[in-house]
């Protein structure tokens, strides 16, 4: 493994709560690892898995989702759903090959910016250690 | 020893290899290798991959023709866009061990590729290609080639023609290009005696006799003009109503070769590109006005029939259909084109 | 197996309802052990209706098949039930496209029939190829029997079951209207070994399998076809913007394609193995989709189309669903 690769993650957040808490970490100034390129989704709910796996297939090393506390949800219920699905996907890629590690969830609340650069350091160090993503990335052999 | 055109000789099998590898040093050679129980044309370094074992592959050789994805141009974005053609296919390649049927499907082709467009990236391999084809000693279930008037054994669509005749292969060569394969190692190849001649008639008839299913049409012209007077017939709807349009039997027929044209890209470069499509899928002729021409799977079940039975006739005097019999094989519904066509004997206008 | 002529009269009587516009059941194919869907639109066409061990096909998947064309001025939509033969493993995808409101129950007629068990066609094809006249099979205690050229051939169910019916839960129909015969009760049960030994591989293995796998697709969608349970109006891959599968067909797309299927089918998979009959290369979609059924048993306790009643897997929730692995 290269010393200096620096993996690519891309972050699905959360309109109400989670990038309200990202945006929070950013005005008190909270320094956090600059790996994560954040899109912003109304709800956790929104998330379909082909975004997940259209993030690791363009080259993403890794995705975090990021949603409300399991109740605060804005839209009531969208995170719960969103839970269920996320803990299928993981399965899935595990079984296919893929090391779930690469795909985390997490809950943040808007006034938890600390929590927020804590979950971004933690998933960024840890997708460091699994590498580069070698499978099933877009081939564009052209 | 001269070698003229369908002069005829025998290749012991022990020395296949060696000819295989000389054939290999100049050319690109696919041939038959098996994987999952299923033959592909794959391209071999080594003789001992081939798989000569089978009756016939899971896709057809057309693939490497036609090929599934195939790159047009590629270009890139921003200010000063540059295209850049894809570089012809030169090499030179062969392909050894296709069947009879699979090779006159390549003349079928032809006249889609050849007509009034000239295809490129078809005519270039095309021009490039050789074609060892191999007699089918033991044909399956579905297989109808002599239905039209076509042969297991036939040589008329390859350069050279292998028949296994027991301990040797008889080998016809059919052409020029044929005559240089042979040339080349002439040492292995001995002149065929009327007895090996006799083998191979005897090889022929055993695998005429072993083909049981017929298409039973009187000629092509009987066939096109019945088909003409019962377009409008229920019996269409009766057969499609059946049709999952799964797509599976026009991925896997020799002869079909509808395609789409699509953009690939990233942000700063793409390409466009050539995929097979698949005419019993709705989509292929859904309009952008949202109309779509044939809206049920009756019209495209009945216009997938219609073109191979119908309007390809017409248009080239020739039957898009050679009897391989993949498309009876793969459908999960078992729709089956030899059933479907025979009766259409029966049908009333 | 169940009584044909039984069969044949109840068939009749219902298509001979004036509120019944077609029934689906099964008839002789046109070779060797192929059998085939047939559509009865009168009373004399259900005499061609057969049952044998050979009759694989999920006939659900022609509810969701049905074509309705634009009525004309004045024309009267066609409120007529369609009437379907199921199996066990049928009836629980019925019962799933029940439950998501894919149909409305009153708009069909089901005729269930307790299975003992179909026969693999790869297997018995591989055990008597090029079988160019049809063949009838049938029953007797724990063989099969069958005549071909003349002889009697009598092989163990074992040998030519499919995989799927040795392990069947659900061999009698858990939803019907006409119940062919005495339901037969579930005896067996599901261990998933072939799941747990894949998932028991390391992880470069894992895709090492299915890489192999994957490079064979021909991205032909038989799969998705043949499936009671694929009927979106417009299928993730026909969509063109965003398109989020390429057309190429290569690893990486065919990857994609076929995860996303067997996601989308997550809860909703009835394990009736059509996507794997279908697939001209012999791709094993049977241990993608039960490896999602085993999880979905585990993780959240809920089985697919057993009660058309309950809620679907994924518009649901627990309170205590599992947060495991969530920071």
């Amino acid at each position: 493994m290269e010393k200096d690769f620096e993996p690519n993650i891309i972050g699905f957040l959360c309109n109400w709560c989670s990038y309200a808490g990202a945006d929070l970490a950013g005005t008190s100034r909270i320094q956090y690892p600059p790996n994560l390129k954040v899109i912003r989704v109304m709800c956790s709910g929104r998330i379909n898995p082909i975004f997940v796996i259209n993030a690791l297939q363009q080259g993403a090393d890794g995705v975090l989702i990021g949603g409300c506390h399991p109740g605060d949800c804005h839209y009531e219920r969208g995170n719960y759903l969103a839970r269920r699905r996320y803990a299928i996907l993981r399965e899935l890629l595990e079984y296919i090959g893929i090391d779930p590690g690469r795909v985390r969830m997490t809950w943040v609340s808007a006034s938890e910016g600390k929590k927020f650069a804590e979950v971004v350091k933690e998933v960024t160090d840890e997708i460091r250690e699994l590498g580069p993503i070698q499978h099933f990335k877009r081939e564009n052999t052209w | 020893m001269k070698v003229n055109n369908m002069e005829k000789f025998v290749l012991p099998k022990e020395k296949l290899s060696e000819w295989i590898n000389k054939i290999i040093s100049t050319y690109q050679v696919f041939a038959p290798v098996k994987e999952e129980e299923l033959i592909f044309f794959k391209q071999i370094k080594n003789p001992s991959e081939i798989d000569l074992e089978f009756v016939n592959s899971a896709v057809p050789p057309k693939v490497l023709l036609f090929q599934q994805t195939e790159t047009l141009f590629k270009f890139t974005n921003g200010k000063n866009i540059q295209i850049t053609p894809t570089t012809s296919h030169n090499e030179k390649t062969l392909i050894f061990g296709i069947r009879p049927c699979d090779a006159k499907s390549f003349s079928i082709l032809d006249h889609v590729f050849k007509g009034d467009y000239k295809d490129p990236y078809y005519l270039t391999k095309r021009k490039n290609m050789l074609l060892v084809g191999i007699s089918c000693n033991q044909p399956a279930v579905n297989c109808f080639c002599t239905s039209f008037d076509d042969s297991p054994t036939s040589s008329k669509h390859v350069d050279v023609l292998l028949t296994d005749i027991g301990d040797k292969y008889y080998v016809e060569v059919q052409n020029e290009k044929g005559k240089q394969l042979v040339e080349s190692t002439k040492k292995l190849f001995t002149p065929a005696t009327e007895k090996d001649s006799n083998k191979k008639k005897d090889v022929e008839k055993k695998a005429f006799d072993t083909i049981t299913r017929h298409m039973n049409i009187k000629n092509v012209d009987t066939l096109v003009k019945k088909l003409d007077i019962i377009f409008d017939a229920p019996y269409w709807k009766n057969i499609a109503m059946k049709c999952l349009g799964c797509g599976a039997c026009t991925y896997l027929c020799p002869t079909c070769h509808c395609f789409d044209i699509q953009d690939e890209t990233t942000l700063t470069k793409g390409a466009r590109i050539r995929i097979w499509d698949s005419c019993m899928r709705p989509e292929y002729t859904l309009h952008a006005s949202g109309h779509n021409p044939r809206p049920g799977r009756m019209n495209r079940v009945r216009n997938r029939i219609y073109h191979k039975y119908n309007y390809y006739p017409k248009n080239h005097q020739v039957i898009a259909c050679v009897g391989c019999g993949r498309c009876i094989d793969n459908c999960p519904v078992n729709i089956d084109i030899i059933d479907v066509i025979t009766k259409t004997a029966e049908v009333k206008p | 197996m169940v009584n044909e002529k039984q069969l044949k009269t109840e068939a009749k009587k219902l298509v001979a309802r004036d509120d019944v516009k077609y029934v689906i059941g099964y008839e002789k194919g046109t070779y060797g052990f192929q059998v085939t869907p047939c559509f009865a639109f009168t009373p004399e066409d259900t005499e061609r209706f057969i049952f044998s061990p050979l009759c694989v096909h999920n006939l659900a998947v022609y509810f969701m098949l049905e074509e309705k064309p634009p009525l004309r001025k004045g024309e009267k939509e066609d409120t007529r039930k369609i009437g379907v033969v199921v199996k066990g493993c049928d009836a629980r995808a019925v019962v799933q496209i029940l439950q998501e409101k894919g149909l409305k129950r009153e708009n069909i007629v089901i005729i269930g029939v307790p299975c003992t068990g179909i026969i693999d066609p790869k297997k018995i094809n591989a055990k008597f190829p090029h079988q160019v006249k049809t063949v009838d099979v049938k029953e007797e205690g724990n063989n099969f029997v069958f005549n071909i050229n003349g002889k009697t051939h009598n092989i163990p169910k074992e040998e030519l079951l499919f995989e799927k019916c040795k392990q069947c839960e659900y061999p009698t129909p858990v939803i019907s209207d006409i119940l062919l015969g005495e339901p037969i009760k579930g005896s067996k049960k599901e261990e998933y070994k072939e799941i747990k030994t894949l998932e028991k591989k390391a992880l470069q293995e894992k895709w090492k399998f299915w890489s192999k796998e994957f490079e064979r697709c021909i991205r032909c969608y038989a799969c998705r076809n043949a499936c009671p349970l694929c009927y979106c109006k417009e299928c993730i891959v026909d969509q063109l913007s965003p398109q989020w599968i390429q057309r190429s067909v290569n690893l990486s797309e065919n990857t994609v394609w076929n995860i996303i299927r067997a996601y989308h089918l997550a809860g909703r998979c009835s394990g009736c193995g059509e996507c794997e009959r279908a697939c001209p290369m012999n791709i094993p979609l049977t241990k993608l989709n039960k490896k999602i059924e085993k999880d979905i048993k585990e993780l959240f306790e809920y089985i697919a189309g057993l009660n058309p009643e309950e809620k679907p897997l994924l518009a649901m929730f627990k309170p205590n669903d599992t947060e495991e692995t969530i920071l």
